[in-house]
């Protein structure tokens, strides 16, 4: 098949990302997928593809795509300027990109996950469900690996109707990365092995992002050792499981994160603020607020609407556009 | 005694009624006990398979994962499809539900026989350090029946148990940065068979050509919890 896209540079992280393969937890696959989902989906809505499509999911180092073919494509998620050709391309927009061109990413502060996404979606073979790179197993993806200089992606076939060329997500509808609001939590049936000490130094204290990547980021600050380190036996984990070391700095497990663990999990992320964490930047700072699944589940359902609210907005564009060039 | 949140009085030992609580917004804990033992290991295995046979049937919705541990079961679900409080009080009534006696597994469980090429860089030193033969460390390892207590860590691995008390040894002070894909390694009481290259800390004993993780099979993981596995010396 012909490339659609090649990758000239890749200094940092560059890998086919799509909304992963939930489903296969009892047999020690995480889900995966992008580490900021929204993005990755509205990326896709801007290039005309479902929200699920495969899109390339870019992180802290700069990047050069080249456009082998005539091609609408989007970025969308934080910590990155993006150039086509050198003019700037802006991102959360519709772009139409010719053939020869190239796309160029670099890393800004503030963020550190952006999707690029191709009109059709990246064309690689589908493994277990998806399109998803799981790097630990070095399978799904392009070979199961990040991309190199060299590489060459095709995309599927686009769908009729495209959304405006110069579509966008206006500035107030993207999401909030750079909000001081606190990342919210759930206590768990582990959460008495965090004594009320821990619990404060969890709920009222401020971390900041250490080292990590898409299986767990490691915070920096107080510690919180938990009760009885060493006897848990192993047990079910998710993405956003705080889980704690006998050192008491806290891993907050990401969607590669492993399926099973014997580390104490006394709180997990919820879900609508799981990429907001995801995108805050190494040093970046960090704090957690207490909420009852209830409350976390009416956030995901917010979240949900506010996403179905702009892909209607971007459909109503395409067909606003269509029926005035008629 | 304290209402867990589904109102079912909580009980130190919890010797009959499971706690269940959240595991974010998206999955489920039913806590079955705190401490391994046998007979839990069992019941927890069978709330497993009624949940997934419940599912399938379309008898509990927005189940996207069932993962047994040792005292555990944990629920993944769609929050979309349904919240936290509906999908708790449907578990919670497939497990009361379940019998009291073991009176077999809902799925039966397969029965695993994988060739091991006794010859691991390790064997000498667990030799020496149980104070036992080379051959008598094998043959120990060999002639035992395991059972998959729990799989996952990385894709495919399933923690194999009990390991002959004889074998016991805490895992490596140095992990390796990379143990070769098949090995078959031993650590606390437990043995179990690396399914990729990964860094790992066990004692690495032999190898064995079987491949425990497959991602282009219809089943790509070799080992489901419950599972029976023996090693057979290959000559």
């Amino acid at each position: 098949m012909a490339p659609t896209i090649v990758v000239e540079r890749s200094r940092g992280y560059l890998a086919v990302q799509d909304l992963g393969r939930p489903g296969h937890r009892a047999d020690g696959v995480p889900p995966g997928g992008a580490m900021d989902r929204l993005a990755l989906r509205l990326a896709n809505l801007l290039a005309g593809n479902v929200g699920t499509a495969a899109a390339l999911e870019w992180s802290v180092g700069e990047s050069v795509l080249r456009l082998a073919r005539d091609t609408r494509l989007a970025i969308a998620g934080a910590g990155a300027r993006a150039t086509l050709d050198g003019e700037t391309a802006p991102l959360w927009t519709s772009i139409a990109a010719r053939a020869g061109s190239a796309l160029r990413l670099e890393p800004t502060p503030g963020g550190r996950f952006c999707y690029v996404a191709i009109a059709g979606g990246i064309d690689v073979p589908i493994v277990l469900g998806s399109r998803a790179t799981y790097l630990p197993a070095r399978f799904g993806g392009h070979e199961g690996r990040a991309l190199d200089a060299g590489d060459a992606l095709a995309a599927g076939a686009p769908r009729d109707a495209l959304p405006a060329e110069g579509a966008a997500i206006p500035e107030s509808l993207r999401p909030a990365y750079d909000s001081a609001a606190p990342i919210r939590v759930v206590a768990t049936a582990q959460a008495e092995l965090l004594d009320e000490r821990g619990w404060r130094a969890l709920l009222g204290e401020e971390h900041r992002i250490g080292p990590g990547d898409r299986m767990g980021y490691r915070l920096d600050g107080p510690a919180m050792p938990p009760r009885a380190a060493d006897a848990l036996p192993s047990e079910g984990a998710c993405a956003g499981a705080v889980q704690l070391p006998g050192d008491g700095h806290p891993i907050v497990l990401m969607p590669d994160g492993p399926t099973v663990g014997g580390y104490a999990k006394p709180a997990v992320v919820i879900g609508a603020d799981l990429a907001r964490l995801a995108q805050r930047p190494i040093g970046g700072a960090v704090r957690f607020a207490r909420v009852e699944v209830v409350e976390a589940q009416a956030a995901t359902r917010r979240a949900e609407a506010k996403g179905e609210e702009l892909a209607r907005y971007l459909r109503e564009l395409a067909e606003n556009d269509i029926r005035r060039s008629r | 005694m304290t209402p867990d949140e589904t109102g079912a009085p909580r009980t130190a030992h919890a010797a009959h009624e499971p706690r269940i609580a959240p595991l974010g917004d998206a999955a489920l804990t039913v806590v079955f006990g705190e401490r391994i033992d046998a007979a839990l290991g069992e019941r927890v295995r069978r709330a497993a398979s009624s949940v997934r046979r419940a599912a399938a049937a379309g008898a509990i919705a927005g189940v996207v994962d069932v993962v047994p541990a040792y005292t555990t079961l944990v629920v993944h679900y769609d929050p979309l499809a349904v919240e936290h409080a509906t999908i708790a009080a449907r578990v919670l009534e497939l497990v009361r539900a379940l019998p009291d006696a073991a009176d077999g597994v809902v799925d039966a469980p397969r029965h695993h026989v994988l060739s091991v090429r006794y010859d691991g860089p390790d064997l000498d030193d667990v030799a020496r350090r149980c104070g036992l033969g080379v051959r008598e460390v094998v043959e120990r390892h060999a002639s035992a029946e395991y059972r998959v207590e729990l799989v996952g860590f990385v894709p495919g691995f399933g923690y194999l148990a009990p390991l002959d008390p004889a074998l016991v040894l805490p895992r490596r002070d140095r992990p390796r940065r990379a143990v070769p894909a098949g090995s078959v390694a031993i650590a606390g009481a437990q043995t179990g068979v690396y399914p990729l290259t990964t860094p790992g800390g066990w004692h690495l004993i032999g190898r064995t050509d079987v491949a425990l993780f497959d991602p282009a099979r219809a089943e790509p993981a070799l080992l489901r919890v419950g599972d029976r596995v023996r090693f057979v010396p290959s000559a």
